[in-house]
């Protein structure tokens, strides 16, 4: 962030975001995004890179509970955002700046909305902090 | 709508033993169902923008089974075997392909004709009936010029004597109109074949190479009890059930034919049924009477399909179990049936039915409709030497070819079957004829094994949509009762479907974009740590363990993985990874865009 605009990486899963859509449309329109075939793909590595890389938050867009094409995909990531939460608020990481969706979009339009909304909330808690050691072992 | 690439995308390699999802291998033709599943749960929400694929749906499985919007009234053979079955019910393809068919019936008349060189020689198909008419379609692709001979005015088979109620007939009508012109089939209906000096003789002085025998089981078969027939069948209100719906079917029945009138059917199978119903549908008073027992689960079980029974007794139709009928005679202006006890119809004799005549319970009726089953026409078999010495019907069950080597026998005249039973021997036949008639071994690689893949696991499961039937009290006339999938209820069933099958076999992902190829999951046997967390992971059993040089690793079975990476993200040593995965790449590209 520092001066302008709040950078989000953007993951989504193809089975459930923009698959009716122009792929390359929707590229032009959202910055950083990542789309991956499933959700439960996602390492939290991956998440923990982004923030290193200098993102200011990680939107995870995945399907509606009971919907994954591969079976509980969704879930598995829903486990690991909810425990990441947990990793990054004890390194100063607000973890609100990660966060997951599950829903459906097939012709992508609901994912630039989305993505501006949640920068709009990360502009309002301003940029990452530097990253200091955990003041308490999570 | 898709840049989808239908060539070839599923079709897989002559294997010993191929893979499949299990609805799959029960389809006698083995139709793409797991591909075409994904695509329709990926259709638009919106009916305007979902035609086009709907279309290409529909022109994907024609190409296999160009009776496909036939089977989404009257199949769903698959459904039997669905892994779904057992935890919430099996997926409703048939609803799902006759959703399709809304839209593609319509659309067939502007469907455009094969171009095919038809340079291979002349082959005469004997029947017209869905086995006749694959066998004719499968040689016309492939080049031969295919001549269907009928003895009835319209092609169609014993399709035709299905009740409107269950299938309408424009749909049937508009598929084989337009297969016919499609692959330019020539067809002589009226034409009889063994009768009025037409035999196959003089169609292979006609110069006709070799014959595939379809003449199906148009017959009625009589009332026997043990060997004899049974009196009374030549009584006036005894008549053949199947003739009923042939005539209800040609709209040559008032709609109150049965009205004031009690009608008793003789038969546990679905034909009765269609009988019964459309008797009642008739107006009549319609009681069942059959060998059979109603509990579902014994060896002798009435074999019609459980909707027919439900569907019947909301319509009012009663049903005498465990009951045969020894004699019919006419008292007082009514017919009565003697209706011994039935105590057992199957033993290891096979169908060899017992009685208790001592406990025998009399029936009124004014009608008697016998529908006990059916037979092929024996007379012509006879006449063209395609019976054995014992007087059985000889057809290799693998090639299907007859006592006489041009000609090739196939459906219900061979053996008794559902519609695409008849539909896959009609192919099976057209590749027997390509073969005799190219000098090629008729056998070698053709018998086919076959190996199911049990459900991937899931945390939750759905359960199936509940049937949509017009109230049983609005039902008694020949409309379909049964209410088709709008567009929303076809997505979402689609996307029920939990492809049980291997990925070689499906790649819809692929062929529509969401996935750019296959990227089974690798493992780093350096770097694994044999912890199992992968195996824990994968809903599809791919990872394994195995043994290599002392030390536990894991392992992929590639006809299971589904290229989803989770256990790529699992794995706490970094050891997997996707083959051809492109998403690190691009994951690197964003971020050192960041920095």
């Amino acid at each position: 962030m520092a001066d302008g605009e709040p950078r989000l990486v953007c993951f989504s899963c193809n089975f459930g975001w923009g698959y009716l859509a122009d792929r390359n449309a929707l590229a032009s329109q959202v910055k950083n995004w990542i789309p991956v075939v499933c959700t439960g793909k996602i390492d939290i590595t991956h998440v923990l890179d982004a923030f290193k890389a200098g993102a200011d938050g990680v939107l995870i867009l995945g399907c509606p509970e009971g919907e994954c094409h591969f079976q509980d995909g969704n879930i598995e990531c829903k486990k690991k955002v909810f425990l990441l939460g947990k990793l990054l608020e004890d390194y100063g990481i607000e973890k609100d700046r990660l966060r997951i969706e599950l829903s459906s979009d097939p012709d992508g339009s609901k994912l630039p909305q989305i993505v501006k909304q949640m920068t709009e909330s990360i502009a309002r808690l301003g940029p990452v902090k530097k990253v200091e050691a955990p003041s308490k072992v999570a | 709508m898709w840049k989808t690439d239908s060539s070839g995308a599923s079709r897989t390699e002559d294997a010993v033993m191929q893979f499949l999802p299990p609805c799959q291998i029960r389809c006698p033709i083995n139709e793409d169902i797991q591909r075409t599943n994904v695509l329709m749960s990926l259709l638009p929400e919106d009916p305007g923008q979902a035609k086009d694929g709907i279309i290409q749906i529909g022109d994907y499985l024609y190409e296999k089974n160009p009776f496909f919007t036939v089977c989404g009234y009257i199949c769903g053979l698959c459904e039997n075997d669905c892994n779904y079955k057992t935890r919430g019910g099996a997926i409703k393809r048939r609803l799902l392909k006759r959703f399709l068919s809304d839209t593609y019936t319509p659309y067939l008349s502007q469907k455009k004709p094969l171009e095919v060189t038809k340079d291979k020689g002349k082959v005469a198909v004997i029947g017209g009936g869905p086995g006749g008419l694959m066998c004719a379609y499968e040689l016309s692709r492939r080049g031969y010029k295919a001549t269907v001979f009928d003895s009835n005015e319209k092609l169609g088979g014993a399709v035709r004597y299905i009740p409107e109620y269950r299938l309408p007939e424009d749909v049937m009508d508009a598929v084989v109109d337009n297969l016919v012109r499609i692959v330019g089939i020539e067809v002589k209906l009226n034409a009889k074949v063994g009768e009025g000096g037409l035999t196959l003789q003089k169609l292979r002085d006609e110069g006709y190479k070799a014959f595939f025998v379809a003449t199906g089981t148009p017959y009625a078969r009589p009332l026997t009890f043990g060997t004899e027939k049974v009196e009374g069948q030549d009584l006036d209100g005894v008549m053949y059930g199947l003739k009923l719906l042939w005539d209800a079917n040609r709209g040559e029945v008032p709609s109150d034919l049965y009205k004031g009138k009690d009608v008793v059917v003789i038969g546990g199978g679905n034909v009765a049924f269609d009988v019964a119903r459309t008797a009642r549908r008739l107006g009549g008073d319609v009681t069942v009477v059959a060998l059979e027992v109603m509990d579902k689960a014994s060896k002798d079980a009435l074999p019609a399909d459980v909707e027919e029974l439900e569907g019947a007794r909301e319509e009012g139709i009663r049903i005498i179990p465990s009951r045969g009928v020894r004699r019919i005679s006419k008292a007082n202006g009514k017919l009565n049936l003697d209706c011994p006890l039935c105590t057992s119809v199957f033993d290891e004799k096979g169908f060899n039915p017992q009685f208790e005549c001592a406990d025998c319970i009399p029936l009124d009726a004014d009608v008697v409709l016998v529908t006990i089953g059916q037979m092929g026409d024996r007379a012509f078999l006879q006449n063209e030497g395609l019976l054995n010495d014992a007087g059985r019907l000889q057809a290799d069950p693998v090639d299907l070819q007859g006592r006489v080597p041009d000609v090739f026998i196939g459906g219900d005249v061979r053996r008794i079957g559902f519609l695409a039973d008849a539909m896959h021997e009609g192919v099976e036949a057209a590749e027997s004829i390509d073969r005799y008639l190219s000098g090629i071994d008729l056998k070698s690689g053709r018998a086919r094994e076959y190996g199911p893949y049990d459900a991937p696991y899931r945390s939750s499961y759905k359960e199936e949509p509940k049937h949509k039937w017009v109230p049983a009290d609005q039902r008694l006339n020949f409309n379909m009762f049964e209410q088709g999938l709008t567009l929303q209820e076809a997505i979402e069933e689609a996307r029920r479907c939990i492809t049980c099958g291997p990925c070689i076999s499906c790649k819809a992902c692929v062929s529509v974009g969401i996935q750019e190829e296959l990227t089974p999951a690798q493992v780093d046997e350096d770097l694994c740590c044999g912890c199992k967390m992968c195996v824990y992971v994968c809903n599809y059993d791919a990872a394994g363990l195995k043994e290599v040089e002392g030390k536990i690793v894991s392992f992929t079975d590639e006809l299971k993985c589904k290229s989803c990476g989770m256990c790529v993200a699992a794995c706490p040593s970094g050891a997997r990874s996707l083959a051809g995965d492109r998403t690190p790449a691009r994951i690197e590209a964003v971020y050192g865009a960041l920095r």
